[in-house]
């Protein structure tokens, strides 16, 4: 079970990803789970997550949350703004799973 | 533009925001109106269902006040005095970023600010006027509870403790372990209250509310510095970092507290002191789509869209552009390092805050009622709640998605040309 946290300012639009990423796993029969949140529930919510992929609008965020990732002990990065503008769901399930290490 | 000065403007921008977004006050501020939120909009339903359009010829006059009455203690409790939740959110949260016992922080913050609250109204002695803890108290309440946290961090960190003889028990010694920080850091503010006592200001309250809040607000409630908001606003969302939650951070004390002013008079029945206010912001800018009032754009393609690329655009921004979440937009059209666009990105906003500034100033529609109306309310719906049920406010909006059509008309025109000849190309080299 890979365990997928996002996060940008409220995690209504990184939602619109959680259901595309969903429906891309299923098709690749990876069983995950994915969630959104606001920003501010990030770092306590880091600790269930393997992997956490920040919206791009919340990128100045990535200094912050790198030091509680590094206490926790996951991986994080910003989502790439393309994909993300797409609602691309394989693009950024791809990229959390590299950064899970599979 | 080339692109070494848009790397140029973003190495600025990506610090500012980093800054504001990560300072400790300015997060905890925005934390602790998070914290506020769902009591404020608790509130500001029953406003609605207090107000609502033709009751008021529907049923007898002495009906209706029963009916206002008998709904005005949800507001009361909530959303007039707001300034409350915001001040323990904002102890408690800045506690906890200390590791401290945020519970604590919280109300140490507010029995803080109580100390510096005018205790008397009108004579009477024993009461606490509710405006002193709404929009009045609003930024005393901020400074109040931003000092009393780091009073309260720095007397826990001194660690003074009472020495018990041996033999008490240890949870007796503990049980003191929060009460002289406690006791101190709320000393602190009881010889702030008497010192202010003899002077011509009389409470702290006053005296911040005179020398900071009236000035700032003032400034706040024009014009010109909500349209220097707004296009900060934009140009930061153009460098693909969240406008909005920048920008708020060091506006919403100033917007609430106009807000609450407005709601105040609209309870009265007076006349609504202020037209910018966080709903101004909320309601007839950012809710229209999202930042740069997107849903223009979205209805725009559905319009004129001949590529591919705007279409699936279209599919995708469109149902989420109606609760104003527009990054599919802002992304993918894409709004973000878009030369061509950065014009009715920057003009659109401003053309609307004056049109709707105007509207509001000259009485065609009347201005906010200080009711806060979610931001992911769909646009029409929330000029009609946010104006207090009056259907200018949906006209008003309606008519100012038209103006943004328009401005981008032109835009979006190129943009589809553009897409659409680079498809039919490559269809061509494909076959």
């Amino acid at each position: 079970m890979k365990r997928i946290l996002l996060a940008c300012s409220s995690g209504m639009s990184t939602s619109l990803l959680v259901k595309k990423m969903e429906e891309e796993a299923k098709e690749k029969g990876v069983d995950v789970e994915i969630w959104a949140v606001a920003q501010d529930k990030a770092p306590s919510e880091m600790e269930k997550a393997d992997v956490l992929l920040i919206g791009p609008q919340m990128r100045f965020m990535k200094k912050k949350f790198s030091k509680r990732a590094e206490e926790v002990g996951i991986p994080l990065d910003v989502i790439d703004p393309v994909a993300y503008g797409r609602v691309d769901g394989k693009a950024v399930l791809n990229m959390a799973l590299e950064l899970i290490g599979e | 533009m080339n692109s070494k000065f848009m790397q140029f403007l973003e190495d600025i921008l990506l610090p500012i925001a980093d800054k504001l977004n990560n300072n400790r006050y300015l997060s905890a501020l925005r934390d602790g109106f998070m914290v506020a939120l769902p009591l404020i909009i608790f509130g500001s339903i029953f406003v609605v269902i207090a107000n609502l359009p033709f009751l008021d010829k529907l049923i007898s006059e002495d009906a209706y006040a029963a009916y206002q009455n008998a709904l005005g203690p949800a507001s009361a409790a909530t959303l007039s005095i707001m300034g409350i939740f915001v001040i323990i959110g904002i102890g408690y949260k800045l506690t906890e970023h200390y590791k401290g016992e945020a519970i604590y922080g919280g109300v140490v913050a507010f029995a803080s600010f109580l100390i510096l609250t005018p205790q008397v109204l009108e004579g009477v002695s024993g009461v606490i006027p509710t405006a002193s803890l709404g929009a009045q108290g609003m930024f005393l309440g901020i400074f109040t509870a931003f000092i009393s946290a780091e009073l309260y961090r720095f007397f826990v960190q001194k660690n003074w403790t009472i020495k018990m003889p041996a033999g008490v028990p240890g949870a007796v010694s503990k049980s003191f372990s929060a009460l002289i920080p406690i006791t101190l850091t709320l000393t602190v503010f009881l010889v702030i209250r008497i010192i202010f006592s003899y002077t011509s200001f009389d409470t702290v309250q006053n005296f911040i509310y005179t020398i900071i809040q009236q000035p700032l607000t003032a400034l706040g409630s024009g014009l010109p510095a909500t349209i220097v908001a707004v296009l900060l606003i934009q140009v930061f969302w153009f460098f693909g970092l969240h406008g909005q939650i920048i920008v708020n951070s060091v506006f919403d004390p100033i917007w609430y507290a106009l807000n609450d002013e407005n709601l105040s008079a609209f309870q009265a029945g007076t006349e609504l002191p202020n037209i910018i206010t966080k709903q101004f912001i909320d309601s007839f800018l950012v809710g229209m789509g999202g930042s740069g009032m997107t849903l223009a754009v979205v209805l725009l393609i559905y319009l004129i869209g001949r590529s591919r690329q705007l279409k699936e655009i279209g599919k995708l921004g469109g149902p989420s552009g109606f609760f104003n979440v527009n990054e599919p937009i802002i992304f993918g059209l894409p709004i973000i390092m878009n030369p061509l666009i950065i014009i009715p990105w920057l003009i659109a906003p401003v053309v609307v805050t004056i049109i709707t500034y105007y509207s509001m100033a000259t009485g065609l529609v009347p201005p906010p009622a200080g009711i806060i109306v979610p931001w992911t309310t769909p646009p029409i719906l929330s000029g009609f709640l946010a104006t207090g049920n009056a259907w200018q406010g949906a006209v008003l909006q309606a008519f100012n998605l038209a103006v943004v059509m328009v401005i981008w008309w032109p835009f979006l025109k190129l943009l589809d040309k553009n897409y659409y000849e680079t498809e039919n190309k490559e269809t061509k080299n494909a076959s």
